[in-house]
C-alpha cells in the first residue's frame, strides 16, 4: 500500500490555496468572454500550417541514415537496459533507474522534446528501432516478409487508446507502479504486443495505430513549431498543427484517457478519495491484505475509468449542444477534438512539473548505479538532488498560468476551427457551447489542485 | 479602426479587472503567516504495550504549546489495526522531531528530505530536521512500503 498517487516520486506539491483557485477562476471567465468579442473572424491557424521547409542541408542531416541509425542503436540500447534493470536490479524503487526511467524521464522528459522539436520519437522509438534493425537484418538475409494483415482502418487508434489506457492503470491504479519486477512484467508484455502487431500489420501501421507513445507524443508534437508537411520538414507557427478536423476513430479515447487520468491522478490525492478508500479497504487492511490491495485497486479503477468518460461525455455533451445552436446537421465531433490536446498537455504540465525537475535530478545518481549494486560508472552516485527547486508560490503560479494558458489556446484552436467552417455568425454561437466545455475542464483541474 | 479600438478598450478593461482582482484576493505577508503558527505536536494514542481496542477510530490531536520554534510529532503505528493516515503539518524553517513507536520491526523514511531511522518493539524511531524544504512529504515503513503519515511544510 503507498499513498503515492502516481507511479513515483516522494515530494509532492501543496495544494494551491484557495484564493488563487478563485482567482484562476475569474481569469478563465473573463478571458472568455473575452475571447468572443475579440477574436479573429477569418481563419488564421489552417493557411500558417504550411509553415516554411527547413534548408535542405539541416533536413538531409535530420533524415540521414546514419542519424537514425544512431538513435535508434541508443534508444534500443536504453530499453535494453531499462528492461534489465526492472528485472534483475535492486528491487526498490529508489536504488533501481527503471521507475525513475520510465515514469519520469521517458513519459514527462520527451513531453516538452515533442513540443521544442516537432515529432522526435519516431527516431527514438526503441520498439520502432529494433524493428526496423530485424527488417534490415531479415531483408539482408535474403528473406521477404509482407504483414499477413491489413489494418482495419475504423479501428483508427483504439488498440492505442487501450494500452495508454492500460500505462494508465499501472501508475495509477495497481498497488505497487514503482515495483521494477512490475514494470519488467509490464515492459514484457507491451514489448511483445507491440512486435506482435508490428509483424502482423506492418511496422509504421503498428506505430501509429497501435502503439500509445507515438500517438501521444505525436499529438503533442502537433503543438510544435515544426513538422512534417507534405515529405517536407517545416517551421511553422506553434499551434497551427492542430488545426483541422481529426476523423481517426478513437482520437476522442485517446484524448479523454489522457485527460481523465491526469484528472484521476489529482482526484485521487483529495482527502475525499483517500477517505473513500479508507473506509472501503479498512475493514480488510490487516486480515487479509491481499483483499484489501483488490478493493483499492479495483476502486481507483472505477475512478480512473469514470473520469475519462466524464471527460469524453462533456465533449460529446457540448458539442450535441453546439450543433444544436447553429441548426448543423455534419458531425462535429471530429472538428474539434484537436482544441482538447493544449488542455491535456496543461493538465499533465501542471501536475507533474515539479515531479519532472524533483525526480528527474535522481536519475544523474540512479545512472550511475543502475542495478543498485554499489556501482559509480559516470562518478554521480553522490549527487543530491534539491528538494524544493521552486518556492510554492511559484510553483502555484505557473501551475495555474499553465492552465489558464492551455484554456486560451484550447479556446483559440476551436475557434478558428468553428470559423473556417461555419462562417462568423455561426460561428460565435457554436462557441459558446465549446466554451462552456472549455471552462468546465480548465476550472475543474484548479479545483483538483486546490484539494488534497 | 472603430472596431480596433474598442477590442483594445475590452482589453484593457479586462486586464485591470483581472489585476485588482488578484490584489485584492492575494494575502498580505501579514495575513498568510497568522493562520499558520500554530504549530500542532500532535499524539496518536499510544500502543507499546496494551494493544488498542477493536475501534479503529483515534481521539482528534491534541495540541500542546511547546518551545516556540521545535515540533513534536508522536505518531504510533498499531500492529494490528487499520492505520488512518494523518497528515502533519508544519511551518518551514522549524526544527521538527517525528518519534515513531510501534510493535512491528522495520525503518521510518522520511521522504523528499531522504532520512531513516530503525524502529522495533521498545525501540521508537526519531527523525530529527529542520524543515527548510516545503512540499508535502510522505513518512512510510520502509520495508513494508507501509504509508504512515504526510508532513506538509508550509511556506
Amino acid at each position: 500500500m503507498t499513498l503515492l498517487a502516481h507511479g513515483i516520486g516522494g515530494v509532492r506539491d501543496l495544494p494551491v490555496p484557495d484564493w488563487l483557485f478563485f482567482w484562476g477562476g475569474a481569469v478563465v471567465l473573463v478571458l472568455s468572454f473575452l475571447a468572443l468579442g475579440v477574436l479573429w473572424k477569418r481563419p488564421q491557424l489552417e493557411r500558417r500550417a504550411a509553415g516554411r521547409p527547413l534548408p535542405p542541408r539541416l533536413e538531409g542531416f535530420l533524415r540521414s541514415r546514419a542519424l537514425h541509425g544512431l538513435l535508434g542503436l541508443v534508444s534500443a540500447g536504453l530499453l535494453t537496459l531499462v528492461f534489465l534493470t526492472a528485472l534483475i536490479g535492486e528491487p526498490s524503487s529508489a536504488q533501481n533507474l527503471a521507475p525513475t526511467f520510465v515514469y519520469v524521464i521517458f513519459w514527462l522528459g520527451l513531453v516538452p522534446v515533442q513540443l521544442l522539436l516537432g515529432n522526435v520519437w519516431p527516431a527514438l522509438n526503441p520498439w520502432l528501432a529494433i524493428a526496423n534493425g530485424f527488417a534490415w537484418v531479415w531483408a539482408r538475409l535474403g528473406r521477404k516478409w509482407t504483414p499477413p494483415l491489413v489494418y482495419p482502418e475504423r479501428l483508427g487508434v483504439w488498440p492505442a487508446a487501450f494500452s495508454l489506457f492500460c500505462f494508465a492503470t499501472l501508475e495509477l491504479c495497481y498497488a505497487e507502479p514503482a515495483s521494477p519486477r512490475a514494470l519488467a512484467l509490464a515492459i514484457a508484455l507491451y514489448s511483445y504486443a507491440t512486435w506482435f502487431g508490428m509483424a502482423a500489420y506492418g511496422r509504421r501501421t503498428w506505430a501509429e495505430h497501435g502503439e500509445a507513445f507515438t500517438v501521444y507524443f505525436g499529438l503533442l508534437a502537433r503543438i510544435a513549431p515544426f513538422g512534417e508537411r507534405d515529405g517536407r520538414l517545416v517551421a511553422r507557427t506553434p499551434f497551427s498543427g492542430l488545426a483541422g478536423r481529426e476523423t481517426t476513430p478513437g482520437v476522442l479515447a485517446f484524448v479523454a484517457v489522457m485527460l481523465g487520468s491526469v484528472g484521476f491522478d489529482g482526484l485521487s490525492r483529495s482527502p475525499f478519495w483517500q477517505n473513500l478508500r479508507a473506509d472501503l479497504e479498512g475493514p480488510y487492511v490487516l486480515d487479509s491484505p491481499g483483499t484489501a490491495e483488490l478493493i483499492s485497486t479495483g476502486l481507483a479503477l472505477v475512478g480512473l475509468v469514470a473520469c475519462v468518460l466524464v471527460v469524453a461525455l462533456a465533449y460529446l455533451g457540448a458539442i450535441r449542444i453546439a450543433r444544436r445552436l447553429v441548426g448543423e446537421a455534419r458531425p462535429l465531433v471530429p472538428e474539434f477534438l484537436l482544441s482538447l490536446v493544449p488542455i491535456a498537455l496543461v493538465y499533465a504540465v501542471a501536475h507533474y512539473f515539479t515531479l519532472l525537475v524533483i525526480q528527474g535530478q535522481y536519475a544523474l545518481s540512479l545512472a550511475s548505479d543502475p542495478f543498485g549494486y554499489g556501482w559509480d560508472l559516470l562518478g554521480t552516485v553522490d549527487y543530491a538532488p534539491s528538494i524544493a527547486p521552486f518556492s510554492p508560490s511559484t510553483v502555484w503560479y505557473i501551475q495555474v498560468g499553465a492552465l489558464v494558458g492551455g484554456h486560451v489556446a484550447g479556446l483559440a484552436v476551436a475557434h478558428d476551427r468553428a470559423v473556417t467552417l461555419l462562417g462568423e455568425r455561426d460561428a460565435l454561437r457554436s462557441q459558446y457551447a465549446m466554451l462552456a466545455l472549455m471552462v468546465a475542464y480548465t476550472v475543474g483541474g484548479l479545483w483538483l489542485l486546490s484539494r488534497g | 479602426m472603430n472596431s480596433d479600438f474598442r477590442k483594445v478598450a475590452l482589453v484593457a478593461a479586462a486586464l485591470g479587472l483581472l489585476l485588482s482582482l488578484f490584489l485584492a484576493l492575494r494575502p498580505g505577508d501579514d495575513e498568510n503567516a497568522a493562520p499558520t503558527t500554530a504549530a500542532a505536536t500532535t499524539t496518536a494514542p499510544a500502543t507499546t504495550e496494551a494493544e488498542p481496542p477493536t475501534t479503529t477510530t483515534e481521539p482528534p490531536a491534541t495540541t500542546t504549546p511547546k518551545p516556540p520554534d521545535a515540533v513534536t510529532i508522536r505518531i504510533a503505528v498499531p500492529s494490528d489495526t487499520a492505520l488512518t493516515i494523518r497528515r502533519y503539518s508544519v511551518k518551514k524553517g522549524r526544527q521538527v522531531a517525528i518519534i515513531v513507536r510501534t510493535e512491528l520491526t522495520d525503518h521510518v523514511h522520511l521522504h523528499g528530505y531522504d532520512l531513516t531511522a530503525d524502529v522495533g518493539p521498545g525501540k521508537p524511531a526519531t527523525i530529527r530536521f529542520t524543515a527548510t524544504a516545503p512540499g508535502r512529504f510522505e513518512l512510510e515503513l520502509e520495508d513494508r512500503g507501509l504509508a504512515i503519515a504526510e508532513l506538509d511544510v508550509r511556506p
